[in-house]
C-alpha cells in the first residue's frame, strides 16, 4: 500500500508540474497503475482475489478508453496549435 | 423490464453510425427522438405502481434465462430516470435543427445516447463500483461531445475537463478501493453492513473526504468548478444542456447523496462539510455571473450557484431539506437546459454570445424571447413558478434546523440569481433593437416546439406543486430519509 | 524480492516523468507496465497480470506512440530546469509521510475474510454481468469519440464561429 501513495503521489507531481500535454497523460496513467495496484492489494488482504482483478480489467479497459479520447483530443489540438505546450491552452479565461 | 433503459440506448447508439450512412438526417433525428420519447412514457408508466410498492431489487431477464444482474428500481432511481428522459427528449428535438451546421449528426446521436444509457445505468445501480463504471461511460461520451466542433476553444475546454475529470474519477476509485479493503465488498448492501460492524471513523471519513472532493467536481462545487465555466460554453448549445441540466446531477449529486444517505449515513461533519460547500457555491457562482460578458458563460456560473442549493437542502438531512434539494433539482434540470437551449438559440440566429452586442432581440424572436422570461423568473424564484416553491423549500428546512445564518444566506443568494438574471434579459432581450440584428429570424421549429415545451413545465409545475410533490418527490425523498436502513434492509444479499 | 519489484515500478515510472524525450517516456511507462504486471502475477493475480501487460503495456503503449509520431511540435516544450531539484526533496518528503501513515492506517484495518467462491470464470460472468455492460458502453464511448474527433471536416466558410 505504501507503492500505492508513492505512486499516486508521483502521478499528481507530474500533473502538477509538467507542461506537455502527453506528458499529463502519463501522469493520470501513473495514477491509474497506483489505483490497480490498490485494488489487487486489497484484494490480497481480504482473500478475495477472483472480485478484484474483475474489478481491476474494468478500471483497466475504462483507463484505455479515457486515455484514446484523450490523444485523439491533443491531436486535434495540435493540428490548431502545432505546439504540445499545455502553456499555449489560454483562449478561455476564467 | 426496466433494463430497457439502458440497453435501448446503447444498442441504437452502435448502430447509429451504420444507420449515418443510409440517411444522413432523417433516420438518425426520427430514431433518437422516437427513443426519447418511448423511454420518457416508459418511465411515467411503468413507475407509478412500482413506487407503491416500495423499493425493489429488480432481476433482470433476458429471453427468459435470468442475468444476474440486479437493478435498484426505488423512488429516487426513477425520479432520475424520468429527469434524464424529460431533457434528453427535449435535447433531441433541439438537435434536430441546432446540429445542422455542425454535420455528422449520426456521430452525434451515437455519442449522445451512449451519454444517456450512462446516466441511466449509474441512476439503477446497485453497486458502488458499477456507479464508477456507468459515470465513465457518461463522462467519456460528454469529452467527446463537448469538443464536437472540433474549434480551438472547444478542444481546449474539452481537454481541461478530461483532466479534471479523470483525477476526480481517480479520486472515486481510490476510495472505492479502500472501502472494498475494509468490508471485502463493493454492492450497497454489502459496504452498509461492512462499515456498521467496524469501528473505523477515520478511515470512513477519510474516503468521504475522496468521495467530496471526486463527486464534487463532477457536480461542479466549488471549490472544484473551474471546469465549468470553460466546457459550458463551449459546448454545442443541446449538449451545454445535457450537461449542466442532467449530467452534474446524476454524475455528481446523484451518486454523492446516494452514497452518502443511504450507504454511508449522514454525520455532523458531513453535514456540516456539505453545507459550507453548498453556501459557498451559491455565492461565487452568483457573484461570478454579475460580470459575465457571454450569455452561456453566465449561465454556467449560475449552474454552479444553483447546484449549491440543491447540495445545501441535500446536506441538512431533513426529510424537509431532502425534499426541497430534489425539487430544486428536477426544477433546475428544466429551467436550465431551456436556457442553455434559448442561448443556442440567439447565437445561431446573431452568431454571438455576448451581451453587450445584443439587444432588443424580444421583437425579432418573440418565442424565444418569451420562453427566455419564463426560465429567467423560474429560476430566480419569482411565485408562482417552479423556483419559488422549491427554494422555499430550502429555505424553510434551513430555519427548521435551526441554520439561520444559512437561511439568511440562501435568500440574499436568490436576491442576487434575480438580478443578474433581469440584467440578461434586459440585455438580450429588451430595451432598443441593435441595427445589425435588423434581419434576424425566430429559431426553427423543432427548436422553437423544444423550449415551448420546457416552458410550458416550467408553469404546469410551478401551479400544480402539491401534486409533483405528493407523486413524484415524497417517494423519493423518504427513500433517501431512510438513511443506512434503506441499503441494509432491502440491499442486504 | 516483492520488494526489488516496487521500487522497479516506482523508478521506473519516476523516469518517464521526468525523461524529455516523449518516447523514451512512453517506454519507460511500458517498462513500469511490465513490472507492475510482476507484481500482479505474485500476488497470485494472474488474469490482472495478463490484462496489465497486454492492455497498458501493449495497446497504451501503442496509442502513445501512435499519438506522437502524428503530433508534431515546432519547438520543443521548455520543462523548467528546477525539476531536477524539486522532485527529490519532493519525492523524500513523501517516502516520510506514506512510511509514518500507512504503518498507523494499516494496522487499523481489521481483517475480515470472507471465503472465496467459484472460479474467475464465474465470477466475471456471473456475478458482475452489470460491469460486462459497462464496459461495452465504455469500449463503444471511446471508439465513438475517436471516430467523431477524427470525422473528415467540411471546409465551412465560418471558421471559428464561437467568440
Amino acid at each position: 500500500m505504501g507503492a500505492v501513495a508513492l505512486l499516486i503521489g508521483i502521478g499528481i507531481y507530474c500533473l502538477l508540474t509538467m507542461k506537455n500535454m502527453v506528458k499529463l497523460l502519463i501522469g493520470i496513467e501513473i495514477i491509474a497503475k497506483g489505483i490497480t495496484l490498490a485494488l489487487v492489494a486489497t484484494g490480497l488482504a481480504k482473500n478475495n482475489l477472483l472480485l478484484a482483478q474483475s474489478l481491476v480489467i474494468s478500471v483497466i479497459v475504462v483507463d484505455v478508453a479515457v486515455i484514446a479520447t484523450a490523444l485523439a483530443i491533443i491531436i486535434n489540438i495540435n493540428r490548431h496549435t502545432k505546439s504540445l505546450d499545455v502553456r499555449k491552452l489560454t483562449k478561455l479565461k476564467g | 423490464m426496466i433494463f430497457l433503459f439502458i440497453i435501448i440506448p446503447l444498442l441504437l447508439a452502435s448502430l447509429m453510425p451504420l444507420v449515418g450512412k443510409i440517411s444522413k438526417r432523417f433516420l438518425p433525428d426520427l430514431l433518437a427522438n422516437a427513443t426519447m420519447l418511448f423511454l420518457l412514457v416508459f418511465s411515467v408508466i411503468y413507475a407509478k405502481p412500482l413506487i407503491a410498492k416500495g423499493g425493489v431489487l429488480q432481476q433482470v431477464f433476458w429471453f427468459g434465462a435470468p442475468l444476474n444482474i440486479r437493478l435498484l428500481v426505488d423512488g429516487f432511481s426513477l425520479f432520475m430516470l424520468f429527469t434524464i428522459s424529460l431533457v434528453s427528449l427535449a435535447v433531441t428535438l433541439y438537435s434536430i435543427d441546432y446540429m445542422e451546421h455542425y454535420g455528422a449528426k449520426a456521430n452525434y446521436y451515437a455519442l449522445l445516447l451512449l451519454m444517456i444509457a450512462g446516466m441511466n445505468g449509474l441512476v439503477l445501480a446497485t453497486d458502488l463500483f458499477n456507479i464508477y463504471l456507468f459515470l465513465e461511460v457518461a463522462a467519456v461520451a460528454s469529452y467527446a461531445l463537448v469538443a464536437f466542433g472540433l474549434g480551438q476553444d472547444e478542444l481546449e475546454a474539452s481537454f481541461k475537463y478530461l483532466m479534471l475529470s479523470a483525477v476526480a474519477s481517480a479520486f472515486i476509485l481510490l476510495s472505492i478501493a479502500i472501502i472494498f479493503g475494509l468490508t471485502g465488498g463493493v454492492g450497497f448492501g454489502a459496504v452498509a453492513a461492512g462499515l456498521k460492524m467496524l469501528n473505523v471513523k477515520y478511515v470512513v471519513g477519510f474516503c468521504s473526504a475522496l468521495f467530496v472532493m471526486g463527486f464534487g467536481l463532477k457536480a461542479a462545487i466549488v471549490p472544484f468548478h473551474s471546469w465549468l465555466p470553460d466546457a459550458h460554453p463551449s459546448a454545442p448549445a443541446p449538449i451545454s444542456a445535457m450537461l449542466s441540466g442532467v449530467l452534474i446531477k446524476v454524475s455528481g449529486v446523484y451518486a454523492m447523496m446516494r452514497i452518502f444517505l443511504n450507504v454511508f449515513g449522514l454525520t455532523p461533519p458531513l453535514t456540516t462539510v456539505l453545507s459550507v460547500l453548498g453556501i459557498v457555491s451559491i455565492f461565487v457562482g452568483a457573484l461570478a455571473a454579475i460580470g459575465q460578458n457571454d450569455i452561456k458563460r453566465m449561465l454556467a456560473y449560475s449552474s454552479i450557484s444553483q447546484i449549491g442549493y440543491v447540495v445545501l437542502g441535500f446536506a441538512i438531512g431533513t426529510p424537509l431539506g431532502i425534499l426541497g434539494g430534489l425539487f430544486h433539482l428536477f426544477n433546475h434540470a428544466i429551467f436550465k437546459s431551456l436556457l442553455f437551449l434559448n442561448a443556442g438559440a440567439v447565437e445561431q440566429s446573431t452568431g454571438t454570445r455576448s451581451l453587450d452586442k445584443m439587444g432588443g432581440l424580444a421583437k425579432r424572436m418573440p418565442l424565444t424571447a418569451a420562453t427566455s422570461v419564463v426560465a429567467s423568473l423560474s429560476i430566480a424564484g419569482v411565485p408562482p413558478l417552479n423556483g419559488f416553491w422549491s427554494k422555499l423549500l430550502i429555505i424553510m428546512a434551513l430555519v427548521q434546523a435551526k441554520m439561520y445564518v444559512l437561511a439568511f444566506l440562501a435568500v440574499l443568494g436568490s436576491v442576487i440569481t434575480l438580478w443578474y438574471y433581469l440584467v440578461l434579459q434586459r440585455n438580450a432581450f429588451f430595451g432598443k433593437l441593435n441595427e445589425t440584428w435588423k434581419a434576424v429570424r425566430e429559431a426553427p421549429f423543432w427548436m422553437s416546439a423544444s423550449t415551448v415545451m420546457l416552458a410550458l413545465l416550467c408553469i404546469v409545475t410551478g401551479l400544480l406543486f402539491p401534486l409533483i410533490i405528493k407523486s413524484w418527490l415524497q417517494p423519493a425523498a423518504d427513500i433517501l430519509s431512510g438513511g443506512v436502513g434503506v441499503a441494509l434492509n432491502f440491499l442486504g444479499f | 524480492m516483492h520488494l526489488l519489484l516496487m521500487i522497479g515500478l516506482v523508478v521506473f515510472s519516476i523516469l518517464s516523468v521526468l525523461i524529455r524525450d516523449l518516447l523514451k517516456a512512453a517506454i519507460s511507462l511500458a517498462v513500469a507496465s511490465i513490472f507492475l504486471a510482476i507484481i500482479f502475477f505474485r500476488m497470485n493475480a494472474a488474469y490482472a497480470g495478463v490484462f496489465e501487460v497486454s492492455v497498458v503495456a501493449g495497446l497504451i503503449t501503442v496509442l502513445f506512440i501512435t499519438a506522437i509520431a502524428l503530433t508534431r511540435s515546432d519547438e520543443q516544450v521548455r520543462e523548467s530546469k528546477y525539476h531536477l531539484f524539486i522532485f527529490p526533496l519532493f519525492f523524500v518528503a513523501l517516502i516520510i509521510i506514506d512510511i509514518l501513515v500507512m504503518k498507523n492506517l494499516l494496522g487499523r484495518i481489521p481483517a475480515i475474510t470472507s471465503p472465496e467462491t467459484g472460479t474467475f470464470g464465474e465470477v466475471l460472468w456471473k456475478e458482475r454481468s452489470f460491469d460486462l455492460i459497462g464496459q461495452i458502453g465504455v469500449i463503444f464511448a471511446g471508439v465513438l469519440a475517436v471516430l467523431a474527433l477524427f470525422r473528415p471536416r467540411s471546409k465551412s466558410p465560418q471558421g471559428d464561429k464561437h467568440e
